[in-house]
């Protein structure tokens, strides 16, 4: 079946958009989880056409009332009145709400690699004719989806060989497809490069012409006030405000967020006398397998000096993740160059290497290095566990001690050593893998994107960690996505474009502007 | 699609939800321990059906002992197949394998008039080469584990039935068949019983005691009630049972082998990083754990599996049937394994568990055919009950995730 909205993207209601009346109105909504109220008395309002910038940290509350539209969590459970062009919106499941208009986009893209694009676009809604699959007209609607969105694909293109940013507009444009009026994008640029995010803007302001009501949640300022109307942002469950962009600004939105007023840019810190150097590397070059030309690291050298802690800063692509999984071992693919430790050249082939030799690395994503059902203690204990045996067994006892003082050291809050990983909190994850490091007494921590998607209140207790360790003598490299995070912690800054240095800041010069004018070139 | 799902959600951040269920939900048993212990229920549950079905035959010392001998060569491979599923590979050639090590020992000891020690030894080599052999294709060679054990399945069955012309081997030597015949006096097996449990007891007593001094339990009591009477009531069990003819020596060898494999998956690195590896295999990369390392060693193990399996099997049956030898063994083991708590998805499971799992499957057959129930009902009957098994283990784990997420 091929939905009537499918081939008919300007769909009824075209018009009407114009008119800016509420599309979604949602008045008192109340969600709980036991022990835990998620989203308390929301009211919140979204005009035909217009773009609503959701905000939050994590934790407000953002998630559940996204989920709450969408069908996630079904009608029912939660209380409050939501209504769709006037109409109650009382979704039972996730197709009901797309049924009535309310399509949710969520953060992972979720495609099939194996499928090619017209297959993807009609999963689970393959057209039919006699209960067999209709390929001929399954292709012709999935032509009309990609070319009313302006993708100019075949779609008999397999889905493995786009780009991310590709991926998400044919997700997009698959949920339009569903004839949506109220589409919701859930960090929607986080696996994207700065261009593939103004391709995607510029899809999302020609839909907003169309009448489609569009809630952004993101945690990209920049881009929220690129593109939002309005900017509604939630701090613990409830609304604490919604401002028209135009006049509000960044420092007003980050305040209302942090629920404080934010203290003035803190400008980097103070350079301290350099230590000795702890880690060097000379002519780092990282390619993929095979003989592509691309280089994702190209002639990288830099030194770090004891109790330093570095920045890397790129955009996504540039380089810097790349760097740290071939220092540490980790990168499937070509890599060359020289690496110094205290002066001696060290070889590095895998990660078991690397931790020999006393390096460590936190990895962006959690579910990769965290075993999630394994306890805190197992996922701690297991990158030293030769440090604590007797005669080659485990000292079991020797070891919970050590995991007990580091949960204590790096403030994990869960109630039990034995709990699964997969239970805490993002910020707590990532204190896991810290903690890991420490009981393997890593002498230098590579760490990758180490707060995405953590709150800030668990990021300004990480920082402080790092602050620690590095006054142990400790040696940190750091890449954030965040120029911002950068600019907290870091005593220098090296800038990547293009898997190169362009720049290297150091101490108060480092500011965001900096950072961000040196790595996209402006 | 719900637990992917779940999974990301639990990963994608902070999230209050997840914050409370912390501090809400104390483990005062680990999941496998409730498990466990659910099982040795169902366990008992049936041996009290049988009881009452067979007028009190089933829990007699003389059938018990029967039971036990009839499930130790599933014990065996069960043992094996934990260790091998929690690192997410299968064996799916252990039943072809012990056949082709058993066709090596009739035929050594039959044929050529090697003495037994020796011909064991070569025997236990044999299979360790069969483990190395299959380990390489895996770990060097990328290929899935189900696929070079298929293979295996296929050709070890093959070679064993091209080396014999299908003919069987026997009889073996009266000392090899003595191995599974004999029994350790009762007295004897009284006092080693006894011994096991004393050193038992010394270690846990000795760890919880050095726990208390490095303040990581408040007291001694919690961790030795855990442990000890359980130790004790399976102590007086086995001294009761024991005490009809004594120990089998078979018995003691899947003891023997059950203690050290439990004791190497949980008390040493090699154990810890096999949870690990099936845990999350990227994890344990990024953790330096080397994972064809751990795997090959892992295949070997298996491999001086197939050696022991296939020497007591040809000891039991006293010579070496090419044809049928270990038919289906392979399917039974895993089916231990399931049973007994093992996830397929690899990174858990424990040995003691597949034991009772082996028990449990061999119980049935026991019972069923005291009962005199045909043997195609036997089979439709174990079969329902690994299906069950596996069904309330997927719902115990269903029921987990969400208390996780939600509660």
């Amino acid at each position: 079946m091929i939905g009537a909205g499918a081939l008919t993207a300007e769909g009824p209601g075209h018009n009407a958009a114009r008119q800016r009346g509420a599309a979604l109105d949602i008045r008192g909504l109340t969600k709980r989880f036991p022990g835990v109220l998620a989203v308390d008395r929301l009211d919140l309002s979204v005009g035909e056409g217009e773009i609503l910038a959701l905000l939050g940290q994590n934790g407000a509350g953002k998630s559940t009332v996204i989920k709450a539209l969408a069908g996630v969590y079904p009608h029912g459970g939660y209380d409050g009145d939501i209504r769709l062009g006037g109409q109650p919106h009382q979704p039972r499941s996730i197709a009901e709400a797309e049924a009535a208009g309310i399509v949710l986009v969520s953060q992972e893209i979720a495609v099939v690699h194996t499928l090619n694009l017209a297959e993807n676009i009609f999963l689970n809604a393959e057209p039919t004719r006699y209960g067999f699959i209709d390929s001929a007209l399954r292709l012709a609607g999935a032509r009309q989806v990609l070319r009313d969105f302006g993708i100019g694909l075949d779609p008999r293109t397999p889905m493995s060989v786009l780009d991310l940013a590709t991926q998400q507009l044919v997700v997009i444009a698959r949920a339009l497809s569903k004839n949506a009026r109220v589409l919701i994008l859930d960090e929607p640029t986080a696996a994207l490069t700065d261009p593939e995010a103004q391709r995607l803007f510029e899809h999302l302001r020609a839909l907003k012409q169309r009448g489609v009501s569009i809630i952004f949640v993101s945690h990209r300022l920049a881009e929220v006030f690129a593109i939002a109307d309005r900017i509604a942002v939630m701090r613990d469950g409830r609304l604490s405000g919604v401002h028209a962009t135009a006049q509000t600004s960044r420092d007003a939105i980050v305040s209302e967020m942090v629920g404080a007023v934010r203290s003035g840019a803190a400008g980097g810190l103070a350079v301290p006398e350099r230590g000795a150097t702890a880690l060097e590397v000379r002519n780092l070059c990282v390619a993929r397998k095979g003989d592509q030309p691309r280089r994702f690291v190209d002639d990288l050298s830099f030194s770090v000096a004891r109790g330093e802690i570095l920045g890397l800063f790129g955009l996504l692509g540039a380089g810097c993740a790349e760097a740290m999984l071939a220092l540490f071992g980790a990168w499937q693919g070509r890599v060359k160059g020289h690496i110094f430790l205290g002066g001696k050249e060290i070889t590095v082939k895998t990660p078991a290497d690397a931790i020999k030799h006393g390096l460590g690395m936190v990895a962006q994503d959690r579910r990769d290095a965290l075993i999630l059902d394994h306890s805190i203690a197992d996922n701690i204990s297991v990158a030293s566990l030769h440090t604590a045996t007797e005669r080659g067994f485990l000292d079991k006892p020797k070891l919970r001690r050590r995991v007990a003082d580091l949960i204590g050291r790096v403030g994990i809050r869960a109630a039990s050593m034995d709990a699964p990983v997969g239970s805490l909190s993002g910020g707590n994850q990532q204190k896991v893998q810290i903690a890991r490091w420490l009981a393997a007494d890593t002498r230098i921590l590579l760490q990758v994107d180490p707060t995405r998607g953590v709150d800030v209140g668990a990021r300004a207790e990480i920082h402080e960690i790092w602050r620690r360790l590095a006054e142990e003598g400790r040696t940190i490299v750091i890449t954030s996505s965040e120029a911002e995070e950068l600019v907290d912690v870091c005593q220098r800054v090296l800038v990547l474009r293009q898997g190169r240095v362009v720049a290297e800041v150091t101490g108060s010069q480092i500011t965001e502007d900096r950072l961000l004018r040196a790595a996209t070139g402006g | 699609m719900q637990d992917v799902t779940q999974a990301r959600y639990l990963a994608s951040g902070a999230t209050f939800a997840d914050a409370a269920s912390v501090q809400a939900r104390p483990r005062v048993f680990g999941a496998s321990a409730l498990r466990g212990s659910a099982l040795l229920l169902v366990l008992l549950g049936i041996w009290l059906f049988f009881y009452f079905a067979t007028d009190g035959t089933f829990l007699t010392q003389r059938n018990l002992v029967l039971l036990a001998l009839q499930s130790s060569i599933v014990s065996l491979a069960a043992i094996s197949a934990v260790m091998l599923i929690v690192s997410r590979n299968f064996d799916l050639s252990v039943g072809s394998a012990v056949a082709l090590v058993g066709v090596v020992v009739a035929v050594l000891t039959v044929k050529w008039n090697v003495p037994v020690p020796l011909a064991v030894l070569a025997s236990l080599a044999v299979g360790l080469m069969m483990g190395a052999w299959q380990g390489l294709w895996v770990t060097k060679l990328g290929v899935s584990s189900f696929i070079v054990t298929l293979a295996g399945m296929l050709y070890f069955r093959g070679l064993s039935m091209i080396i014999t012309n299908g003919e069987t081997v026997a009889p073996v030597p009266a000392s090899l068949k003595g191995f599974a015949t004999g029994f350790l006096p009762p007295a004897w097996s009284a006092v080693l019983i006894i011994a096991c449990l004393a050193i038992y007891s010394l270690i846990q007593v000795r760890t919880a005691l050095k726990a208390k001094r490095l303040e990581v339990i408040d007291s001694l009591a919690a961790p030795l009630m855990r442990t000890l009477p359980g130790a004790v009531v399976f102590g007086v069990a086995a001294i009761w049972l024991a005490s009809w003819q004594g120990i089998p020596f078979l018995i003691l060898l899947v003891a023997a082998c059950a203690i050290t494999a439990e004791t190497v998956m949980r008390a040493t690195p090699f154990g810890a990083k096999l949870y690990a590896l099936g845990g999350n295999p990227e994890a344990a990369r990024l953790s330096g754990v080397d994972l064809n390392r751990v795997v090959f060693t892992n295949f070997l193990i298996a491999g001086f599996a197939y050696g022991v399996i296939g020497i007591a099997l040809t000891a039991r049956v006293s010579g070496a049937v090419a044809g049928s030898a270990g038919l289906f063994l392979e399917l039974d083991a895993i089916a231990a394994a399931i049973i007994g708590g093992t996830a397929l998805s690899g990174g858990k499971g424990r040995i003691f568990g597949a034991i009772l799992g082996a028990l449990l499957m061999g119980s049935l057959n026991n019972g069923m055919s005291l009962m005199n129930v045909p043997t195609f009902y036997q089979d439709t009957a174990r079969g329902i009950v690994l299906l069950l098994a596996v069904a309330i283990d997927q719902y115990g784990r269903r029921r987990n995730a969400l208390t996780r997420n939600s509660a």
